[in-house]
């Protein structure tokens, strides 16, 4: 901790993060008492005072105003007339969710099959790690996209849980299932070193179980590398989400996310370059400032870790 | 502690990651062009390529743009702009086919002296084998073939080994054509390019990559899916082969160019020729456009409308009130406004330009050019006791139809529906809406006239037009009268329609009354050249848009 403390760098760029999650968590009270809209409204044929001047939201050509700064359409509004700063963060509040969620399924599903199979060894290796290796073998991209576009009309129904075309929770499970060989294996290589230690053996020979040696030596023992992992599955979990959003394939509209503004404002290039430049400023800086961060815990908790901030 | 070295490295790995996505997303590369000697070829590009350039298998707007002007049937269009161009001339046939037995039998006599683009001689017996390729290739429209020529569905299930409503005689050029039943506008399904000659034996497989020789005055060489091809001058043609139809003037390189940005600055830039008329011009360059080239650039109107359909057998729009309500709360000129201007408000199904089209009448539901009347709208929902009622809100992907969508489901639910959206790829749109299974409330429709005759929109109506699948009446309207009338007004022939046209546009005043759909407009398109095209020759025709034998360079 201390050394983390110590990292300036890290520590600027784990602070603009939370900046960036507060900022998007207040989205509602920014689109009330600020914007005085919602995300989803539409002002196509309204006026805002400019300068003294009633201007047109969106030219009767369909050019969209750029930005007010001012309260109403103060990053300017995109082809629908919508404001996009009210966009622009309840798009991060959806990007966030579905990075959060996808990087809990993810980091669940990595731990539970990774130690298995590491610790298990045998048929529970054989098994698992053919599964990571299928999983792996797809381009994450390729994978997000397909199995995104094959859900976003009818949804999933998995007996237990149902998820519907347009909630947030496909793009996080399609997200969380393509990340997660991308941790399992480094845990299971882990986890096979592990179980070779001087102090499970004790265990063992103390008559403990499987599941409780995986869970009080094992587990413990993985903690520093999932703490390194999580940061980063988060960074690239926005950009994927990012990336399936632009292709159709995530976040569904009119729901706003980065990735569909990017979309969206992509045709107005470069009457209108606001709508791609504001998402995709915010989606640098909150992907780097997630990367710098993670390289500063990694280096905290495991100097000599050959994590790397890429996956 | 991490170093700087270590930052800049993590910095250089995100901006690379953030870049690489950039490039994958944001760039597209565009096609090129061929040159030829002289002052041509002309450079037409083509937002999306064409089904086929086969004639036996081509159905959409991009392949008739060229398969017209190369594969001439017993009639087609007159190569004019305006109305003009909706005339039925005497294609390979000499004249126009005398009409007995009821309007069930066409008897033509075929012109005399007609050779292919391959110095063949054309035979009468050609048209009866290009209408059976037609229908074995499965030619998207076939079922105005199957239905309506005696003999044809039997031979489309194989139960026949020719269409036995069509004879011929190559001695003496004569060509007799037996309808099931009287059917008004058949001289315009004989005036598609598939009903156009290619010589017998020609191959029945699709031959999109190597065109059939034709009847016109351009052949198609040189295809290259997806990308390119070249419309070649007939080296057999004259001018005087068939009247009306002119020679062309210049060889012309069509490029397949999916990105509409770049298409509009090659033309603006004068690096290509001809804009694609289907696709739009972004609405960043409409205003440098009509500021640049005002003298090259006009927004032509067609024959084609924007609707949302409104599922009458499905909850909510089973309620005559509900659509009411989105008639009422239909904001037009924001729909005006996604469709970067190129949008004419309006009311009434038949669009402006089709015989029928109510021209004096009063919109029921308010004045498509003011603003909508939301307070009505959000009465009628709550009179109907339907606040909050569920609605899946489809649309395809391609802008500005996503945007319409958009705009569409936040007015819904501003009238109190509880409105979301289905947005699938554009390709599988009309397949998906189509299947009775999906139960589609309501969504986008666009429709272009397939032939200047009502009963052609009207088949959107038709009760006869509703199926399990390929649904073509996606509000599912079954309404007596309109089938009443359809029966009464169908057999009428295109030639005589200005006799019925009062009870055309009673029928449509009708059908608006009824809100089965909700009319956004009727689509105008860019009529848009480089420098190089003598603009004011070029024509823009009412059916199949830029008339590229038309096209001469100044």
């Amino acid at each position: 901790m201390r050394t983390l403390l110590r990292n300036r760098v890290a520590l600027a760029f784990g602070a603009l993060f939370v900046a960036i999650v507060f900022a998007c968590l207040l989205a509602p009270v920014y689109a009330k008492d600020v914007a005085h809209t919602g995300p989803n409204d539409n002002h196509i044929t309204e006026t805002v005072n400019v300068g003294g001047k009633q201007v047109d939201v969106v030219s009767p050509t369909g050019v969209p105003i750029g930005p007010t700064w001012k309260g109403r359409f103060f990053l300017g509004a995109d082809s629908n007339g919508r404001d996009v700063a009210v966009r622009l963060l309840y798009g991060g509040r959806n990007s966030l969710e579905i990075a959060g969620i996808a990087t809990l399924i993810t980091m669940l599903l990595a731990i539970l099959l990774g130690t298995l199979a590491g610790y298990m060894r045998g048929i529970f290796d054989g098994v698992l790690s053919r599964l990571f290796d299928l999983v792996w073998a797809y381009p994450a991209v390729l994978l997000g996209v397909a199995l995104g576009v094959a859900l976003a009309v009818g949804g999933i129904d998995l007996g237990l849980f149902t998820l519907h075309s347009g909630s947030l929770l496909l793009p996080a499970f399609v997200i969380g299932i393509v990340f997660f060989p991308y941790v399992a294996k480094p845990l299971r290589a882990q986890a096979l070193s592990l179980r070779e230690r001087e102090f499970v053996d004790a265990a063992r020979v103390q008559g403990v179980g499987p599941l409780r040696i995986m869970l009080d030596e094992i587990l413990p023992n993985l903690t520093s590398s999932i703490v390194v992992f999580v940061p980063l599955i988060i960074a690239n979990a926005i950009l994927l989400e990012a990336g399936l959003s632009y292709l159709g394939a995530g976040v569904q509209d009119p729901n706003p996310s980065w990735g569909t503004m990017l979309a969206d404002g992509i045709r107005l290039i470069p009457g209108a370059i606001h709508l791609v430049l504001v998402p995709g400023i915010m989606l640098v800086l909150t992907v780097l400032s997630v990367n710098v961060f993670a390289d500063g815990v990694r280096d905290a908790l495991d100097p000599k870790a050959t994590v790397r901030g890429r996956l | 502690m991490m170093g700087h070295r270590q930052v800049h490295r993590t910095i250089q790995a995100s901006i690379g990651t953030l870049l690489t996505f950039m490039l994958v997303v944001g760039v597209s590369a565009c096609g090129s062009s061929s040159t030829s000697s002289g002052k041509g070829p002309i450079s037409v590009l083509m937002g999306t390529a064409p089904d086929s350039l086969d004639p036996g298998l081509g159905a959409t707007t991009q392949s008739y743009e060229a398969t017209w002007i190369t594969y001439t049937g017993l009639v087609t269009y007159a190569h004019a702009s305006g109305e003009a161009g909706t005339k039925l001339i005497p294609g390979v046939a000499q004249s126009l086919p005398t009409v007995t037995n009821g309007g069930k039998t066409y008897t033509f006599m075929l012109r005399k002296g007609l050779v292919y683009s391959n110095g063949a001689p054309v035979k009468a017996s050609d048209f009866a084998y290009a209408i059976e390729r037609a229908i074995k290739l499965g030619w998207g429209s076939e079922s105005f073939l199957t239905e309506n020529i005696a003999g044809a569905e039997e031979f489309q299930k194989g139960k026949a080994a020719s269409i036995s409503g069509i004879q011929t005689d190559d001695a003496t050029g004569r060509i007799t054509i037996q309808l099931v039943a009287p059917y008004g506008p058949f001289l315009n399904v004989l005036a598609f390019p598939a009903a156009g000659l290619v010589p017998s034996g020609t191959p029945m497989k699709s031959l999109g990559n190597d065109p059939p020789p034709g009847v016109g005055p351009y052949e198609i060489e040189s295809v290259v899916p997806n990308k390119s091809f070249a419309m070649v001058l007939n080296p057999n043609w004259s001018k005087d082969a068939i009247p009306g139809i002119p020679a062309g003037h210049e060889n012309i390189d069509v490029s397949i160019v999916s990105n509409n940005q770049s298409q509009a600055e090659q033309v603006l830039n004068n690096s290509a020729d001809v804009f694609d008329y289907n696709d739009t011009i972004p609405p960043t360059l409409i205003s440098q456009i009509e500021s640049q080239a005002s003298d090259r650039f006009a927004k032509e109107p067609t024959v084609s409308g924007l609707y949302f359909f409104l599922n009458t057998k499905e909850a909510p729009f089973n309620n005559a009130r509900a659509r009411q309500a989105v008639n009422y709360g239909l904001n037009r000129q924001a729909l005006q406004r996604l469709d970067s201007g190129m949008l004419q408000p309006a009311c009434f199904f038949l669009p402006v330009g089709m015989p029928g089209h109510p021209t004096n009448a009063p919109c029921p539901y308010g004045e498509p050019n003011a603003q909508p009347d939301l307070a009505k709208a959000k009465e009628l929902v709550r009179q109907a006791g339907l606040e909050g009622a569920p609605v899946t809100v489809w649309g395809g992907s391609r802008a500005p139809h996503k945007e319409f969508i958009d705009y569409y489901t936040s007015m819904l639910n501003e009238i109190g529906f509880k409105a979301t959206e289905k947005i699938v790829a554009d390709a599988q749109y009309y397949a998906t809406v189509g299947n009775l299974s999906n139960k589609a409330q309501t969504g986008f429709l666009s429709y272009s006239q397939d032939f200047p005759n009502p009963l052609d929109f009207y088949q959107l109506l038709d009760a006869q037009s509703i199926l399990p699948t390929e649904n073509h009446n996606l509000s599912q309207v079954n309404d007596p009268h309109i089938q009443s009338e359809l029966a009464s007004l169908g057999p009428i022939p295109s030639s005589q329609l200005s006799s019925v046209v009062p009870r055309w546009q009673a029928l449509d005043e009708y059908t608006a009354k009824q809100a089965y759909l909700a009319v956004s407009g009727y689509e105008e398109v860019p009529k848009f050249f480089s420098d190089r095209i003598n603009f004011g020759a070029a024509i823009f025709h009412p059916v199949y848009g830029n008339d590229w034998s038309s096209l001469e360079l100044k």
